[in-house]
């Protein structure tokens, strides 16, 4: 144990050095990927930092796509809202991300709150000019049959509008995913968490197999989510498979 | 099969029930809480200073208090910015670093001891405390390659006046400082050196490339044990002394037991050149994650 000295410094105590083991020769030479090392370190590394990137974005898409949907439906709705959404949206797309990040820090602080506003900034235009677009391309003549059958607007919206725009919405959503997972990279400038941050930390001393290993995990999640939500859209249009099956 | 509605709906479903599930999933907060509440811990943008905040994040966490790391925040003026708005509570700095970053001081002490007593005083003076202070030291050195050395029979840091213009690698903190490049160029006369702006970590590669042909490093880098690197004398020991001890603001000193500043102190004292060497080597060389090696240390030292 320690203890004070007159001069107020403390007597060093022994430390007892661990055994870190030795590195393979593949770590040491910093191979292309060294998959040994890979698996050792998914447990403590890469596991959870995939999990917190797949939070990251499903929290932004989510609500970045209640937002842009809740201003699509109101702007179908009054015209006059359409430009303004429009262009805040814009806005927002427009602001590189690593300074939106770091103008929010004095904000929000090094928290994922920063994070997150940040990434649902960048979902709001794509996916506010997708649901609109897709509301606006129903075609004239199906909206005049629905009102022929005595539908309101609140059912014409819901059981004819939106069913018919889910291919543009599901479009839109694809690519806002992919663009979230990529973006949430840089989140690891803020937030000690997420496959970025791997990497940033690996840039100091270059290691190849950590950048491949994190870099690839966020490409595989684009992949795989971009997948997703491709089957997603095929599930919610039955009507739009062909009729060959029978 | 699904109608579409059960589809939407069990969707819908599944996302709100990850959303709660996300935000109650904030990493390490599930110890019981003590008198005192949250403890964040920062660490500037290095791995020295990472394995430090592990140690300390674990230590007290095994101690039931609960506590939270943000590694990897910036430079010092940065994290003492953080430090300064409550968005961390403490931090490990560099005794040195302190006198001659935030107190703007061109000239040093002497000693390892004056330093941090000045240092200490220095952060008292605007809330802060600093605790006890690491037996190691992580100075700044001046690195040149040995082929480089040899050829041009470098010594000092004073024989970069005889080489033509050449290129030194400087982290950012450290180009305008009396301590850094500009004093190097003042106090040694080397008019042909020219400064290249690089990362903590960066200049190694650099060096080796020959895209800079001295950097500054730091003593307590594994990468001088493994490249072929030799380190010049500096005679006016212009980059001064270089101790560890936390930085913590004062409030946050007196709301939490006594016992939360022993055990960084304990810890504190272990770390002499050898352990923060080995550890540093860990990482950088066994590519082991920063906790993995705080963990395995105080596990070997019964401090969890």
């Amino acid at each position: 144990m320690t203890y004070l000295l007159a001069s107020g410094v403390l007597a060093a105590a022994k430390p007892v050095i661990p055994d870190y083991g030795t590195a393979t020769p593949c770590v040491t030479h910093n191979g292309m990927f060294c998959t040994s090392w890979f698996l050792h370190q998914w447990p403590d590394v890469f596991g959870p930092a995939l999990v917190q990137h797949i939070m990251l974005t499903v929290i932004a898409v989510v609500i970045g796509f209640i937002l842009a949907f809740a201003a699509a439906i109101y702007a179908y709705r009054h015209n006059w809202a359409g430009p303004p959404f429009a262009g805040i949206a814009a806005f927002l797309y427009t602001i590189p991300p690593l300074a939106l990040f770091e103008l929010l820090v004095p904000l929000t602080g090094l928290s994922t709150l920063t994070v997150e506003i940040a990434l649902v900034a960048y979902t709001l235009l794509v996916l506010y000019r997708n649901v609109l677009t897709g509301l606006q391309e129903v075609p004239p003549d199906i909206k005049r049959a629905a009102i022929g059958m005595g539908l309101t607007r609140t059912q014409i919206l819901w059981r004819v509008e939106l069913p018919m725009a889910v291919p543009a919405i599901v479009g839109g959503l694809r690519i806002v995913t992919v663009l979230t997972i990529s973006l949430a990279t840089i989140a690891a400038f803020v937030v000690d968490a997420g496959l970025g941050a791997p990497i940033l930390k690996a840039l100091q001393s270059p290691f190849n197999t950590q950048f491949i290993g994190a870099g690839a995990l966020a490409v595989l999640l684009a992949l795989a989510a971009d997948g997703l939500l491709l089957l997603l859209g095929r599930a919610l249009t039955p009507w739009a498979r062909s009729r060959k099956a029978f | 099969m699904l109608s579409r509605r059960q589809l939407v709906r069990a969707a819908a479903i599944g996302v709100a029930g990850a959303v709660p599930l996300a935000v109650s999933g904030c990493a390490g907060a599930t110890s019981t809480s003590k008198r005192g509440g949250m403890i964040t811990i920062g660490t500037k943008e290095f791995t020295e200073e990472w394995v430090l905040g592990e140690l300390y994040a674990q230590a007290l966490e095994a101690r039931g208090y609960q506590v939270q790391v943000k590694n990897n925040i910036g430079s010092t003026e940065i994290i003492d910015r953080a430090l300064k708005a409550g968005r961390i509570d403490v931090y490990p700095e560099y005794t040195g670093v302190v006198l001659q970053v935030l107190a703007k001081r061109s000239k040093l002490p002497k000693t390892a001891h004056e330093t941090y007593r000045q240092a200490k005083a220095f952060e008292e003076r605007r809330g802060m405390t600093m605790l006890q202070p690491t037996p190691f030291q992580n100075k700044d050195a001046v690195a040149v390659t040995k082929d480089y050395a040899e050829k041009h029979h470098l010594k000092t840091v004073a024989d970069l006046r005889k080489l033509g213009t050449i290129y030194f690698g400087e982290y950012p903190d450290n180009i305008e400082s009396s301590t850094g490049y500009s004093g190097l160029v003042k106090t040694y006369h080397l008019p042909n050196v020219k400064v290249k702006s690089l990362n903590i970590g960066l200049q190694y590669k650099a060096l080796e490339k020959g895209a800079i042909q001295a950097a500054d490093v730091f003593t307590t880098d594994p990468q001088l044990a493994r490249s072929n690197l030799v380190l010049l004398t500096e005679p006016k020991n212009l980059f001064g002394f270089q101790n560890v001890a936390p930085v913590v603001r004062k409030d946050v000193y007196h709301r939490h037991p006594a016992e939360v500043w022993h055990t960084l102190n304990a810890i504190d004292a272990l770390l002499t050149v050898k352990a923060a060497r080995a550890m540093n080597r860990a990482v950088a060389v066994n590519r082991l994650s920063p906790s993995q090696v705080a963990k395995k240390f105080l596990q070997v030292n019964q401090l969890l």
